[in-house]
């Protein structure tokens, strides 16, 4: 039953036939910087870490090295743990009572799990963009200078030109330039999409973390986040924790694949999808997973 | 299976019209409760005034075009005249012991006219003498109740008139007394001098409801008592009085007491004040000049004492004041501790107990909030800080300190933003729990702390749910009476100068008219003008919250 569902999600590309496969055809050049990149060592490195809610373990032992300007992409059944680890690295899961952690998790050489760790600082370095589209209830320009008014800049010539580079960034600049001061939620889905990530941009973080930022979107919608990723991944580093195999496959340099909170493979993306060296791998891209 | 399609049919039509129904009867309690009270209440604002009234605006609160009040009282006046002329004819021949009172007067002052002249030894005792028979025969004609005994009194006196004693001197008042009284005995029948005394007291006082006091009078001193009626209502009701005589009579032994009603102007007849009553009932708009009047200032006009005349200017200030007070109160700290009971806390035992007490607080009744507030903030705490801040600190003056120890402004609006507290706390707890998550997720995320994103997302977005229970608490602390009965509430007072004193209400004033028993009965257009305001004034509270509401959940919803 699982087995027939997983094949029609993979086969039903609606989304696949009208985007263009960038990633699968350029799989092999990215292949060389991938290797550069590796060589200088993850910005985001994981060591043995485990989380745990109350008794139960979130995510156990995950060892990664996650390398910057770069697409990493988490893939995994439902409950494994990929989007726990995606919110430990910048400490979302703080909100959760009875949370625990053990081995190290470091962003930039700082362990993040450290007490004498800056949160603001932290998070403003490794930003983050949700499932849900969440932009606040004001203005397209209050959202985006939500982030720097926090770090202390108030100068309203400087916010101007940072709401406009990071709308331009998001390509959103051209849609709603000439209404900053209309409603966030008056946007449709995937431009409030777009908006979070450009509000994510404004307070210049090193990486990016997205969970599922695609999920509550159309294929259309869709196509135009990932053409923002691939223009993103120049200057920064992004994380993707996703649902849908094939886009993993389109946008990312490398592949991790979670299952009941564990790291089962963690390879280039090009190799993962073709040649996975893990039979459990196999059997969930395959979708025979069970 | 063409049953059950028939019967689902059924019963939806059944749900809509009993929903329907439910509605409209809901409106129609609506409309029965608050339509007669703001019809009364109108009348506060509505009414044909008299010019008793203008007159009295513009004695007491100054308002008015002085001039044409004059003239049209003048006039009035004029009009008047043949009613005072003719009671006091009547009150010649009826209110002897003021005429026995005046003859006395007289013979004294003969005496003392006697000793300034030099007349001294016999001659003074001999005159005294004489003029002391005279005093006596006038006295006893004015006492006596036989027609022929008084004549034949009045007749000795007159034939003394020519003495060349007494002329030139007071005494000649007598012989025009004794002359007048002559006409007097001839119209009146002075056996019914009794009955007539006692009816002639209750039409004077009818008149002085009416009229208000003679021109020339002593001005009473209650301002109540100073002016007529003032409205055309008031004129009817007094002219009735002024026509009929009512009494209850027991018909039968043993059977309920009958209301019975005769005319005054029949047990009055033949005499001088028989014309009065028609003349009054025909000419009752010449008399008072009944005209339209819209008195708008009856919401900014102090009022007189026992709230019979004027406005309730100083009660909309004073429950303006209390809610103000009460909600600059209860509103931070209720968004606080709703704050804390969602943002701050999981979900415990001792959370649990805190949140059952809360909405245990929500039902209490509001006359114990009262008597706490007086035990509490007025008995206990506020003198304890006056004497505090007064001998120790020295922040207070003595005067500060001492109205610390008395029901004020403070102490009021204290009780009622603990009345309300509960309703704002359980209000702004589920606006507050209802924000989505991500919200608060995406603020966090972007490096806000817990109070800037508290201050900047979480509260901006529960506004419109804040908003509900603070409409629902402005309505309740604006028309509490209880909390507000020992803590700060006064019915008569001055118009307070800080917060550290007792104001006016609108809620404590229409209870205290209603209790005060009479009051009730001669001012039903002020008791329930006041309901009526505060009514408008809540609704209109209500209106701008509401406003503000849905301008800020629009805002919300990106419209």
């Amino acid at each position: 039953m699982i087995q027939s569902q997983s094949n029609e999600l993979s086969l039903s590309g609606a989304d696949a036939s009208l985007i263009p496969k960038p990633t699968y055809v350029q799989a092999d050049d990215t292949d060389t910087m991938t290797t550069e990149s590796s060589e200088a060592g993850g910005i985001i490195r994981s060591k043995d870490f485990c989380l745990f809610y109350g008794r139960t373990a979130g995510v156990k032992n995950i060892t990664m090295d996650i390398y910057a300007r770069m697409v990493t992409a988490i893939i995994g059944p439902s409950g494994c743990g990929k989007s726990t680890f995606l919110r430990s690295i910048n400490r979302m899961n703080d909100l959760i009572p009875n949370i625990r952690t053990e081995g190290s998790l470091t962003v930039n050489g700082q362990d993040v799990y450290d007490r004498r760790v800056n949160l603001v600082n932290l998070r403003q370095q490794v930003g983050m963009v949700f499932q849900k589209p969440n932009p606040f209830a004001k203005s397209i320009y209050d959202n985006i200078a939500y982030g720097p008014r926090l770090q202390g800049i108030h100068n309203r010539s400087e916010l101007n030109s940072i709401v406009e580079e990071c709308l331009n960034d998001a390509f959103l600049w051209d849609e709603v330039k000439d209404d900053l001061q209309k409603s966030a939620l008056a946007l449709s889905g995937g431009q409030q999409q777009r908006l979070c990530i450009a509000r994510a941009l404004a307070t210049r973080p090193r990486a990016l973390l997205m969970d599922e930022p695609c999920s509550a979107l159309d294929p259309i919608a869709t196509a135009r986040i990932e053409e923002l990723i691939a223009k993103l991944k120049d200057r920064y580093t992004i994380v993707i924790v996703t649902h849908n195999m094939q886009q993993a496959a389109r946008v990312s340099e490398r592949t991790a694949f979670f299952c009941l909170g564990e790291l089962i493979e963690y390879d280039q993306t090009s190799r993962f999808f073709t040649n996975p060296s893990n039979k459990q791998t196999e059997d969930y891209i395959t979708g025979r997973f069970g | 299976m063409g049953f059950r399609i028939f019967s689902r049919d059924f019963a939806d039509r059944c749900f809509t019209a009993f929903s329907i129904m439910s509605v409209v009867l809901m409106v129609c309690v609506l409309v029965m409760v608050l339509g007669p009270m703001m019809l009364h209440g109108l009348k506060a604002v509505f009414f044909f005034g008299t010019n008793e009234f203008r007159e009295m605006q513009l004695a007491v609160f100054g308002h008015g075009d002085s001039e044409r009040i004059r003239r049209e009282n003048g006039e009035i006046e004029e009009a008047r005249l043949f009613v005072y002329e003719a009671v006091g004819r009547f009150r010649r021949g009826i209110d002897t012991d003021h005429l026995s009172d005046d003859v006395r007067d007289i013979y004294r002052d003969y005496g003392s006219y006697l000793r300034d002249n030099g007349v001294s030894g016999e001659r003074y005792s001999t005159l005294r003498a004489r003029a002391k028979v005279l005093r006596d025969t006038l006295q006893d004609a004015f006492e006596s109740r036989d027609k022929g005994t008084v004549q034949r009194n009045l007749q000795s006196v007159l034939e003394l008139r020519d003495d060349p004693d007494f002329r030139g001197t007071v005494i000649e008042a007598y012989f025009e007394k004794a002359e007048s009284y002559t006409h007097v005995v001839e119209s009146v029948d002075l056996s019914k001098r009794e009955q007539y005394a006692k009816a002639f007291d209750e039409v004077q006082e009818a008149l002085s409801k009416l009229f208000g006091p003679r021109p020339g009078e002593l001005l009473p001193a209650l301002t109540i008592d100073q002016y007529g009626a003032t409205r055309w209502d008031v004129v009817q009701r007094e002219l009735q009085k002024l026509l009929w005589i009512e009494e209850w009579v027991e018909t039968e032994p043993g059977q309920p007491m009958v209301k019975h009603r005769t005319a005054r102007k029949e047990f009055f007849a033949n005499t001088d004040l028989e014309p009065i009553f028609d003349y009054t009932e025909k000419n009752l708009y010449r008399l008072f000049r009944p005209r339209l009047t819209f008195y708008w200032r009856y919401f900014l006009d102090e009022s007189t004492d026992g709230h019979y005349f004027g406005g309730c200017g100083p009660e909309i200030l004073g429950t303006l004041a209390l809610t103000f007070f009460s909600m600059l109160f209860s509103i931070p700290l209720g968004i606080i501790s709703a704050a804390f009971l969602v943002e701050c806390t999981s979900d415990n035992i001792v959370v649990r107990v805190i949140r059952t007490c809360i909405n245990t607080l929500a039902g209490v009744p509001s006359i114990v909030f009262g008597l706490f507030g007086m035990a509490f903030f007025v008995l206990f705490l506020f003198p304890m800080l006056g004497e505090f801040g007064h001998e120790t600190l020295g922040i207070f003056s003595a005067e500060t300190a001492k109205n610390l120890t008395k029901p004020n402004i403070l102490a009021a609006s204290f009780t009622l933003g603990l009345l309300v507290l509960p309703v704002i706390i359980r209000a702004s707890e589920e606006a507050i729990r209802a924000v989505p998550r991500t919200y608060k997720e995406a603020a966090l995320a972007l490096g806000a702390g817990q109070f800037r994103t508290f201050m900047t997302v979480i509260l901006p977005a529960a506004a419109p749910g804040i908003f509900t229970g603070i409409i629902l608490s402005l309505s309740r602390a604006a028309g509490e009476t209880a909390p507000i009965l020992f803590t700060g509430a006064i019915a008569f007072g001055p118009v307070p100068d800080s917060i550290l004193e007792p104001t006016r209400a609108l809620s404590y004033g229409s209870y205290d008219i209603a209790v005060g028993d009479r009051l009730a009965m001669l001012v039903p257009h002020k008791q329930y003008g006041m309901v009526m305001t505060l009514v408008a004034l809540v609704l209109t509270l209500n209106i701008i919250a509401i406003w503000i509401r849905s301008r800020s959940s629009r805002k919300l919803r990106g419209i």
